[in-house]
This record gives structure tokens, C-alpha cells and sequence, in this order.
């Protein structure tokens, strides 16, 4: 082994050497790389901040969806209520709840109006006192099984009687999550109606039946 | 020992490309199979199990009144629902405290809440089925107090549902719907095209909790909810007329009655009563007979009412004038008649009376020798003019046209062209009796009723949606203004008309006593149909009101009709705040010596 080792001149080694030439890399060639390198990488970081802003996007519009769905549930509820709520200012309003509560109040219509001419001053029509039977406001005859709610005027005669001193009654919970007058009492009518849980609308000191909301 | 050869690298990484090239054409042939050549299949399957779709109900349109008053909306009501399958105690949160709730308890608040016995609730949630319904359509109030019970098995499905928030008061005019929201009478079914909606359609893609999936494809076709109808109605007059009519109808113990109120310069019907009717919210709570409306359907022999339009025939032909003298006996034979004899009401001497007198008196003698001072054509022809035998065209779905028999049947029928004259052997629905008034109060011309202003869009726009008729001059001004002149003496001096005075207003109208024809028989009975028709103010009428009740059985004459007059049309003038006449009646003569 070391015959052979022996045997290579060192000259030779040398020559081996310097027979690998050294080759210059041209400046264009660099060039060319570090660009293509900028472009892949502003390519990489582009799509990475694509992925991440649309991953972003996804969280938020998720996050949007569900409270968009809350806040549908919510709307359904508000309209839900809107609606008891309209139900109860209907029937408050109905020709049916009115004539009832002005019959309690023994209101007399007066069939003969007088009218004041202002441009001559003259009295038209003969003054009657609205005193007869005749005029009596009747109770409800008219059916009407879409009452909800119905004018509760014990309070308003009662403060009457005590020289206007009623009081507003306290507003309790009801049915539900919809505040209804206190002490609610299903109301005795002349007509049946059905189908419906009727509750009675405490009226207030000034006389108009109030709404179970204000 | 066996060595491992680390053979041509060259060759084995050949090999691996190879391999991996099969691979990757592998994947990219199912790729492609999956992506391109059954991609269409696949999506619909997926899109299947994702996608939700449901009819978005459409609201029907509200019915008001010509004041704005909502006289029919559509509100939502709700059926609950069970799934017996997953039904079990629950716990349910209170106050911030958990309370644990058994199927037994759970019933008992359902039942307490919808009116239901606990048993009845019990049988329906329990099962193996994943769908019991417990309660159909309650009411919103209802809905969400069972909904706070909180209880997990439970679940609920909207529906639109039709309310009358003032019952029964125009009931009979506005109709109703079938559960399942078809329109079976008045308005709503004359009117459904209008009213209706479109119903519209959502599909969605949901996750496994129900929750819509972003950005998943959401095809939407919006509900077109259904226009608003506008009627000529006064809701606050109706109801009066009602609850008036209602009282007198029962105090009367008459089989039924009408009440009409006519704007005379408009023909817009502003009542249209009738006693019994029905409560719209709960039709079948009524016979059938009772839901619909007579005052627009139901004709009959008027009677002595129709007397006006004789007398209004012979002035306008020049036959007469309202001071013209007849004498009035008890009874008269028609000529050529085989001895068909004609009498008054009550027993009398031969009376002398003017034409104003024979409508005062109401004299079926006295207005059969005016009505044939006339040819029986031309009062054929003003009977129609008058709208007689023809549909008034008010919008109202099957109003009758009445009955007036064909020129044959008069030309060989001597006894109906005679008693014509007073009432009978012709019949008419109480609105064309009103609308005959109405064209004399109009001076003269005949407008047509109005019962629908139109139809109004979500842009307040306004489309008519009954055909009209073209206004027809009966009689001319003059001979309408004789007419209304005669008919104030009748509420003057009438025996009876005089009970329809309503104190500061001049008032004139006609008394009708009519009799009805026994079917078993095929005769006259002796029930009656009372009316009266009339109208104020009489310096220049504004409004026309006719009352009708049907088989009177404690008032037999028009004694029983007149109050109701009377009262409706003190609330009428109340109500339009008309200033009382300041004029006198002209000076007309009623009898002779």
C-alpha cells in the first residue's frame, strides 16, 4: 500500500491540481436568481396573507352568521310581542269593548245636537237634555270572540267617587314575557266569546282605559 | 452473510418517478372522475342533505274601513307541535336555578295553558313517533307562554291566520276564510285577487346545528304580501245600526232584519246591517243561513215602499201632480180580473186624497188609480230605471237582482200590472229599495252603490276594482223634488210616518207593510215584512236609511220599523254633524173636500 503511494510523484499530484481552472459566474446570472427569488416570495407571502385574510373572513362572517341568527330569533320574539300588544289595542279599541265600558259608565248619547252658526251666531237645533232612555248607550250586542283584552273601570269609578284620587295601578308580569295590568279578571260580557284568554285594562286616572304597557 | 447491494442509484430513483408517476395518475384520473365527470351528481346529493327550502307565507291584505279602521288583518297563530320520541323530564332554568321537570308536570302546564285536560296532552306526547300535534293555531299570547316553559320536546310552526278585531260588526259584509286560509264569503272572496299575497320560497345550506353555512348559495323569492281593500262602510255607524237592529229584531221577534245607509250624493253604502248575523272570527259559531247578508241577497215583496215609485212615475209622465184628488175607497176590483179585489189595510170611508194624501194614508186603492193613469209599458220602464230587476252592482258577491216579471207575464197578467202599483207581484233585495230612495234624495238620478272604494297598494295608490255603471236619470229634478215633498208629509202627518220625526230636521219617507206568501200555502199569511225608508235632511237629502224587518210577530205594520229609522238616522246626522234644517216643508195639500 505504501509501494503505490510511493510510486505517485508528488509532481504529478500538483499537475492534477492545477489542471481544474477556475470559471468567473457572470454578474447577470446573480441577478437573474435573487429576482426570481423576491417573486416567489412575494408570491409566498401574497398568498399567505390572501389565506390569512380570507381565514379571517371566515372567523368574522361564522361569528356574524350565528349573530345574525340571534338576532332573528330576537326580531321573532319582538314580533311576537308587537303583535299580543296590537291584539290587546284592538280589542281596547273595538266598538265592542267601547259600548261596554260606556254603558258601565252609564253614558246617555244625546240625539238632538245643537250646532252654533258663527257666522250669524245662531243657535241651530232645540237644547234637550240628554236625560231620556232613549238615548242610553246599550250594552254590546255585537259578537266578538277576538277580544283579548277589555277596559277594567272599577278603578275609574271607584276614583270618581273619591273625587278623581285613582291611583295607577302597578304594572305586574303576565302571560308570558308581556306585562299585563294587575289583577287581571276575566271580564262578564253579554256576548259570548271564545277561543281567547280575555283580560281586563285597568283604566287611569285620566279616564282613558291605558294600555297594560306604557 | 447476504449484503446489501446499493446496486445503480440511477436505475432505483428511475424506478421511484415511475412509480410515482402511476401514482399521481392515479389520483389525478379519480380527481378528475370526481371533480369533472361526476361532479354535477355528487354536488346534488351533497347540496340535498345541506339544503333547507320553505314557503315564506305571504300576508294577506287588511280590509278597512272608509275612515282607515282595520276591519280585518292577518296575524300569526301557532300549532304545537311534540316529538314524542325525545320526550323526558328536562331541566329547566329559573331565576338562575336549574328545576328538573317531569313529563307529568311539563303536561300539566301545557294542558292549564291551552285549556286542555293533563290526560289529554299526556296521550299525545307519548309514543314513539317523532311528530304529534298538540294544539292547532293558538293564539300568540299562548304560544309564548308554553314557549317559556322552556321545554326541549316541544316546537312550534307559524301560520297566518285571519282576525276581526271588531267581531261581528260588519261581519256580514266582510266574510270569512276556511282554516286553511281560502275565502269563502263577502269581501274576502269577492275581493281575493287583490287581497291575496304571493307566496315566496328560501332555500339555504345548514351546518349540523341548524345554523345557516357561510357564504352558502341562499335563493330567495320574496312573499308578496297581498294589497288593501277600502270600503265605503262607516265601522262606527255599522255598529250602531247593529246593536239598534239587533235590540228591535228580538223586541220584534221577527225572523230577521236589515238596515241600509246611503250617501244620496255618492251611493256609497256607509251601513249595510243585518240582524242575526254572524262573528267572522268564528263563523261556525252561526247557521249558514245567517253568514252571508240579506240586505244585499235575500228579495221579497216590498209593499206599500214602492209606492213612491209610483207616484214618482205618474208625476214625471205628467199624469199627476202631488196635489192631484182621487178617491180612495176601502176596497177596489181590478177590471177584467175575475173579481181579484184590492183593500187598504184597515176598514175606512171613501177618503179624499191628493197624491201626497194616497202616500200619507198609504192607500193601496188610491195608488192604483195613479199608477194606472200611466201605460204599464212606460211603468214597466220606470221600474227598471229605478233599478228594479236588475243587480245594483254594489260588489258584493251573489246579490240578487229581485224579480220583475217579463212584459209577457204583464201583458197577459192584468192583476201584477195593477198591484205593481203598491208592492207587489214584484220583489227587490232591501239595498235596491234603498237605491230607489236614493235616486229621488239625488234629485233624480240613480247612482250605483258603492261598497268598495278600491284596491290600495303598498304606495298608497288606489285602484278601483268594481265596474261601474253609468248614473241613470230616473225621473227629472222637478219631479224628484215633488217626490221627496210628498214623502215629508208623510212623516208630517203620517199615522204612522209621523214616528220617524226626528226633532230639528225635516225628514220625509214611506211606510212599508208588505205580505209575505205562505210556501205551504201558496197564499198570502199573515206575517209581515216591515219597512221603512227614508231620508234627511229634506232641504237637500244627504243620506238615505231603510230598515227592514222580516215576520214581525209583535208589531204587524211598520209601527215596528220606524224606530230603528229613527234612531239610525239621528246618528247618521250626529255623526256627519249635519246642522238642523233651518227651512220649512213646502205647502202641500192631502186631501180634498
Amino acid at each position: 500500500m505504501s509501494t503505490i503511494r510511493l510510486s505517485q510523484s508528488p509532481r504529478a499530484v500538483r499537475q492534477e491540481t492545477a489542471s481544474v481552472s477556475l470559471r468567473a459566474i457572470g454578474f447577470n446570472g446573480l441577478t437573474r436568481s435573487r429576482s426570481s427569488r423576491v417573486i416567489v416570495a412575494t408570491i409566498t407571502l401574497g398568498a399567505l396573507t390572501i389565506a390569512l385574510l380570507n381565514l379571517l373572513l371566515q372567523i368574522a362572517s361564522s361569528s356574524a352568521v350565528y349573530e345574525l341568527s340571534s338576532l332573528q330569533i330576537q326580531q321573532r320574539s319582538l314580533a311576537t310581542t308587537t303583535q299580543i300588544l296590537g291584539q290587546q289595542v284592538d280589542s281596547l279599541a273595538s266598538d265592542q269593548n267601547l259600548a261596554n265600558a260606556a254603558q258601565k259608565l252609564g253614558m246617555i248619547s244625546n240625539a238632538n245636537p245643537v250646532f252654533l252658526r258663527l257666522a250669524d251666531q245662531t243657535v241651530l237645533g232645540k237644547p234637550t237634555a240628554a236625560l231620556g232612555t232613549d238615548g242610553r248607550v246599550s250594552s254590546n250586542l255585537v259578537a266578538n270572540s277576538a277580544l283579548v283584552a277589555t277596559s277594567n273601570l272599577t278603578d275609574l269609578t271607584a276614583a270618581t267617587a273619591s273625587n278623581g284620587s285613582a291611583t295607577t295601578p302597578a304594572m305586574t308580569a303576565g302571560t308570558g314575557s308581556i306585562p299585563q295590568a294587575a289583577g287581571l279578571v276575566p271580564v262578564k260580557s253579554n256576548v259570548v266569546t271564545s277561543g281567547s284568554t280575555v283580560v281586563s285594562v285597568v283604566s287611569s286616572n285620566g279616564g282613558i282605559p291605558a294600555s297594560p304597557t306604557h | 452473510m447476504t449484503y446489501l447491494t446499493p446496486g445503480d442509484p440511477k436505475r432505483r430513483a428511475k424506478r421511484v418517478r415511475w412509480l410515482l408517476v402511476i401514482v399521481l395518475a392515479i389520483f389525478a384520473f379519480r380527481l378528475i372522475d370526481l371533480q369533472i365527470v361526476e361532479a354535477p351528481k355528487i354536488d346534488a346529493i351533497s347540496y340535498s342533505n345541506r339544503a333547507v327550502s320553505r314557503v315564506l307565507p305571504a300576508f294577506r291584505g287588511e280590509i278597512i274601513d272608509n275612515a282607515g279602521k282595520v276591519l280585518a288583518r292577518t296575524i300569526y297563530k301557532y300549532d304545537v307541535n311534540a316529538a314524542p320520541d325525545i320526550v323526558g323530564p328536562f331541566v329547566h332554568k329559573s331565576n338562575g336555578q336549574d328545576i328538573n321537570v317531569t313529563v307529568d308536570q311539563a303536561a300539566g302546564q301545557i294542558a292549564s295553558l291551552l285549556g286542555m285536560q293533563q290526560s289529554e296532552v299526556m296521550a299525545k306526547i307519548i309514543g314513539t313517533t317523532k311528530y304529534s300535534q298538540i294544539a292547532k293555531a293558538v293564539d300568540a299570547s299562548t304560544y309564548l307562554a308554553i314557549k317559556n316553559l322552556g321545554i326541549p320536546w316541544l316546537f312550534f310552526d307559524p301560520r297566518p291566520s285571519r282576525v276581526y278585531p271588531n267581531g261581528a260588526t260588519a261581519g256580514n259584509i266582510l266574510g270569512f276564510l276556511d282554516p286553511d286560509g281560502n275565502p269563502l264569503e263577502g269581501i274576502e272572496l269577492a275581493q281575493n285577487s287583490c287581497l291575496a299575497g304571493k307566496d315566496g320560497e328560501e332555500t339555504y345550506e345548514k351546518g349540523v346545528d341548524g345554523i345557516r353555512i357561510p357564504d352558502s348559495a341562499v335563493t330567495t323569492k320574496a312573499a308578496v304580501p297581498g294589497k288593501e281593500i277600502k270600503l265605503t262602510i262607516n265601522s262606527d255607524l255599522q255598529y250602531f245600526a247593529q246593536q239598534i237592529l239587533t235590540a228591535n229584531v228580538a223586541k220584534l221577534k221577527a225572523d230577521w232584519g236589515t238596515a241600509i245607509v246611503i250617501d244620496a250624493k255618492t251611493g256609497n253604502i256607509l251601513v249595510a246591517a243585518d240582524a242575526p248575523t254572524y262573528d267572522p272570527n268564528n263563523p261556525s259559531a252561526s247557521p249558514a243561513d245567517n253568514r252571508g247578508s240579506r240586505a244585499f241577497r235575500t228579495s221579497f215583496e216590498p209593499g206599500s215602499t214602492m209606492k213612491m215609485v209610483t207616484a214618482a212615475t205618474a208625476i214625471d209622465t205628467g199624469k199627476v201632480t202631488p196635489e192631484t184628488h182621487f178617491y180612495a175607497p176601502y176596497g177596489l176590483t181590478i177590471p177584467n180580473s175575475n173579481g181579484y179585489r184590492v183593500t187598504d189595510s184597515e176598514v175606512h170611508p171613501t177618503s179624499k186624497l191628493t197624491v201626497a194624501g194616497v202616500l200619507r194614508d198609504s192607500s193601496n186603492t188610491g195608488a192604483m188609480q195613479i199608477g194606472n193613469l200611466v201605460p204599464w209599458q212606460t211603468r214597466y220602464a220606470y221600474l227598471q230605471k229605478f233599478g228594479i230587476g236588475s243587480k245594483p252592482g254594489s260588489g258584493f258577491p251573489g246579490e240578487s237582482a229581485g224579480l220583475l216579471n217579463t212584459t209577457t207575464t204583464w201583458s197577459n197578467d192584468i192583476v201584477k200590472r195593477y198591484v205593481s202599483t203598491f208592492g207587489q207581484g214584484i220583489s227587490v233585495t232591501p239595498l235596491q229599495s234603498a237605491m230607489a230612495y236614493q235616486a229621488i234624495a239625488n234629485n233624480g238620478i240613480r247612482l250605483q252603490p258603492n261598497l268598495v272604494q278600491g284596491c290600495v297598494d303598498a304606495s298608497g295608490i288606489m285602484t278601483p276594482v268594481v265596474p261601474t255603471k253609468a248614473p241613470v236619470r230616473v225621473v227629472s229634478a222637478a219631479t224628484a223634488r215633488s217626490t221627496m215633498d210628498i214623502l215629508e208629509k208623510v212623516v208630517e202627518q203620517g199615522p204612522i210616518g209621523r214616528y220617524a220625526q226626528i226633532p230639528g230636521y225635516r225628514v220625509g219617507g214611506k211606510t212599508g207593510t208588505a205580505q209575505i206568501i205562505d210556501p205551504a200555502t201558496g197564499r198570502y199569511g199573515n206575517l209581515h215584512a216591515i219597512s221603512f225608508i227614508g231620508m234627511a235632511p229634506m232641504d237637500n237629502p244627504q243620506f238615505v236609511v231603510a230598515v227592514t224587518a222580516f215576520k214581525s210577530r209583535t208589531v204587524s205594520n211598520s209601527l215596528g220599523a220606524t224606530p230603528i229609522f229613527k234612531a239610525i238616522m239621528q246618528q247618521v246626522l250626529r255623526t256627519y254633524r249635519v246642522p238642523p234644517s233651518t227651512t220649512k216643508s213646502a205647502n202641500i195639500a192631502t186631501e180634498w173636500k
